[in-house]
């Protein structure tokens, strides 16, 4: 199944081309974009340094979701609806731009580690939660999100560099 | 006294470095992913602090303990983006120069370090019972807004030219 013709239509709606053809709605949500991520990446990075054993140490783990994660989650909502509008200014632009699929691939592991550390892994933080070494599987946790979500600022900076794709995304022809 | 510095923009933008970073491909994407991830950990070793001082947060630590932890976060962070914004200064130096967001973002810069090592700084090691309720509240709040500010005039370098 092919997302383009859904990409075609919201592109050809009047609210998107108005959107488009606004002189501040790009500045406007891609600096709140940008401010947003930096609340909510920062916050989470800083999560799982702890989780890897390097930062706030004094600090129980299962303190930062429960008392930083609702700040974070302010900050992604922000960055997420922003990041909604941006996209939907220029559906066809990000369409065929190689980073902008990275960055979606990089986001939705990211969600799948959170989900699995939720669900799996912080069911034992009674035994690790303080004063104690993190298991491997937090520990590895905290380093693949720190790497995809580091993953999805690269890429998201990369999507103003989309001439850099590598040549089998061009040869693919996706965004001619 | 910025008109004095123009000769110093001129010769940042003929300088090799600058040449370096406009004929390298990869060399200005790859600098700025790096500030941007250095800001985003910069950013998070200033919030963290900042929540607490604002009594939410990781409250079942004291503010000292939260700001010591934060520190060498804080001012690695800073280095690295200092690294990584010079050559970005100075391969664009004469399109900083006119922008008037790059001058609102250094002064504001300025301000958020003086503030930070600063009265920050001593409102965050000081005995809480000396210090009072609103007082960490509004550094904190200043806090946030210099550095978001800052974030903000400098996405704006680069979209208005």
């Amino acid at each position: 199944m092919s997302l383009r013709p859904l990409f075609e239509w919201a592109d050809a709606l009047p609210s998107s081309i108005a959107l488009r053809e606004s002189f501040n709605a790009y500045p406007l949500l891609l600096t709140s974009h940008v401010v947003s991520m930096c609340l909510f990446a920062g916050l989470i990075m800083l999560w799982d340094f702890r989780l890897v054993g390097v930062a706030l140490k004094p600090s129980r783990i299962s303190d930062l979701p429960t008392q930083v994660f609702p700040w974070a989650l302010s900050g992604f909502a922000i960055s997420f609806i922003t990041g909604g509008l941006l996209l939907y200014s220029k559906p066809m632009t990000y369409f065929g731009n190689f980073y902008f699929w990275f960055k979606m691939l990089a986001m939705a592991l990211a969600a799948l580690n959170l989900v699995w550390f939720h669900y799996v892994t912080e069911k034992t933080i009674a035994n690790w939660d303080e004063g104690k070494p993190t298991p491997g599987s937090a520990k590895f946790a905290g380093i693949a999100s720190l790497a995809l979500w580091a993953a999805v600022i690269v890429t998201g900076r990369l999507m103003a560099y989309s001439g850099l794709a590598p040549k089998w995304w061009d040869a693919l022809g996706i965004g001619s | 006294m910025i008109d004095r510095l123009e000769p110093f923009f001129v010769w940042m933008q003929d300088s090799a470095v600058s040449a370096y970073f406009l004929e390298n491909t990869w060399s200005s994407p790859i600098v700025q992913c790096a500030h941007l991830l250095a800001i985003a950990v910069f950013a998070g070793s200033v919030l963290i602090v900042d929540i607490r001082l604002l009594g939410k947060g990781l409250t079942r630590l004291s503010v000292e303990q939260v700001a010591r932890s934060a520190q060498p976060w804080l001012v690695w962070s800073f280095l690295a983006l200092v690294v990584t914004g010079v050559p970005q200064m100075i391969s664009l130096a004469l399109k900083q120069y006119y922008s008037p967001f790059f001058w609102l973002k250094m002064e504001l810069l300025l301000f958020g370090l003086l503030f930070t090592f600063t009265i920050r700084r001593k409102v965050t090691l000081a005995d809480p019972a000396r210090v009072g309720s609103w007082v960490p509240k509004a550094v904190a709040l200043v806090s946030m807004a210099v550095w978001g500010s800052v974030a903000v005039w400098a996405r704006l370098i680069g979209l208005f030219s």
